[in-house]
């Protein structure tokens, strides 16, 4: 059950990609492509490039180097298409406020330039673990791509969280999945990139991989597609009471007398 | 390996914080009734006085140089609890402004996206005042290199008032929303 090829590994490799095929399709009839762009990108480009890689790895006559050299060109794509996902994420939540627009961007290329840096770093430090270059590369790319998208992704919630801002519910849930998958796709491919393990344990560390990234599907699906329970409307204006109108005259005067001090 | 244990312990620390987001969130959703509840109305005049250069000045004159550095970070005690409470003010008033920012009627819209922005500016304000006010702790002689973002900071809580109370009037106008105590 728990090995490459077998019924599980099947369904884990296709299941959420053809889900969020999908779900990317539902989204552009109810015209969420236009809020979301590169969600949706993300969504389709993902699926697609996933499904290449299964197929290219079923199919007999593709040399084990032709198959790297695919999920290297996907993984390029696919990264690439995160990031820009995590650049719509942060200006749905900040762009959105004059007070934060212009700080909060610089502080995200500050931290974006940090862990950079500190990939960089992790990446010198990994050591080679006997594999072939295009393989251990592999690992290497992937290990980078999550550590800067994981870290982007904390500071966008430790900031939303510091100022209180809550997030619409579709891109708190984008935000959600990516962040989940990010953060266990980053232990995993630490442990693959740095690890020296048996085929056995890489086997059940892909196999952990996909299981957690079907559940961030799942998420996509329940947050994107599942409406938010309704609350009460605001009390519409009405006429304020003379006397609490009276108290915020006097506390304009106030203020007014304590400005031009 | 170990550098592989160092990422795989922050991608868990990552993990945690993130859940526990989800789940304060939800906790949010659920208990956003009783917000006006939380504020804690500031004497303004009170944290004017404090900050005023004139003061310390005058102590600085006054007093010989250790005990004005024990007054001086017993001011600047007063001062970070002035702000911090001015900072959870602000908080509160994002989260309120921020449900009433979907209002149909336009003037609440408004008057909400105007307290939202005011709230957030004075949050911004008061986490960098507090830096400084924990710099200045360190060195009290140094004149406190906080005044100016303090007088800005001041001036920030009272255009925050202004807006918190225009939308709490337009959204009920039986309870009024004050974030200062000075009236």
């Amino acid at each position: 059950m728990l090995q490459a090829h077998s019924l599980l590994w099947h369904y884990l490799w296709v299941a959420p990609n053809v889900f969020l095929l999908v779900l990317a399709w539902l989204l552009w009839r109810r015209g969420l492509h236009k809020r979301f762009p590169f969600f949706v990108a993300f969504a389709i480009v993902g699926a697609v490039e996933q499904l290449v890689v299964y197929a290219a790895d079923l199919i007999p006559s593709v040399a084990p180097g032709t198959w790297w050299l695919i999920f290297w060109a996907g993984l390029v794509a696919e990264g690439l298409l995160k990031f820009a996902l995590v650049g719509e994420i942060f200006a749905h939540i900040f762009d959105r406020y004059r007070s934060l627009a212009k700080i909060g961007k610089f502080m995200i290329r500050g931290v974006g330039v940090a862990l950079v840096l500190a990939a960089a770093i992790a990446a010198a430090y990994t050591p080679r673990d006997g594999l072939f270059g295009i393989v251990s590369g592999a690992h290497l790319l992937e290990q980078t791509i999550y550590l800067i998208e994981a870290g982007l992704l904390v500071f966008i919630f430790a900031l939303s969280t510091y100022f209180r801002l809550s997030l619409m519910r579709p891109l708190f849930g984008i935000a959600l999945g990516l962040s989940i998958s990010a953060c266990v796709h980053l232990a995993t491919w630490a442990f693959l990139a740095n690890g020296g393990l048996a085929n056995s344990t890489r086997t059940l560390l892909d196999l952990l991989n996909m299981a957690i990234y079907h559940l961030c599907v799942l998420i996509w699906f329940y947050y994107l597609l599942v409406p938010e329970k309704t609350t009460k409307p605001p009390v519409q204006p009405q006429d304020p009471p003379a006397g609490h109108q009276e108290n915020l005259d006097a506390w304009n005067r106030e203020v007014e007398r304590l400005v031009q001090q | 390996m170990t550098l592989a244990i160092i990422l795989v312990i922050a991608a868990a620390l990552a993990l945690i914080f993130i859940l526990g987001v989800t789940f304060s969130r939800s906790l949010q959703i659920s208990s956003g009734a009783g917000l006006a509840a939380q504020i804690q109305p500031i004497d303004v005049e009170a944290f004017r006085n404090l900050i005023d250069p004139a003061g310390d000045d005058y102590l600085r004159r006054r007093l010989p140089a250790s005990e004005f550095r024990l007054v001086q970070r017993q001011r600047l005690r007063a001062m970070a609890a002035y702000v911090q409470t001015a900072g959870r003010n602000a908080a509160v008033l994002v989260l309120m402004g921020q449900g009433a920012l979907t209002s149909p009627d336009a003037q609440t819209a408004d008057a909400a996206r105007r307290l939202v922005d005011n709230a957030l500016l004075l949050r911004r304000n008061a986490a960098f005042a507090l830096i400084r006010i924990y710099v200045a702790l360190a060195w009290p002689n140094s004149g406190l290199a906080a005044t100016p973002i303090l007088h800005s900071y001041e001036h920030s809580y009272e255009q925050l008032n202004g807006s918190a109370m225009l939308l709490g009037r337009l959204q009920n106008p039986a309870v009024p929303v004050r974030i200062s105590a000075a009236l």
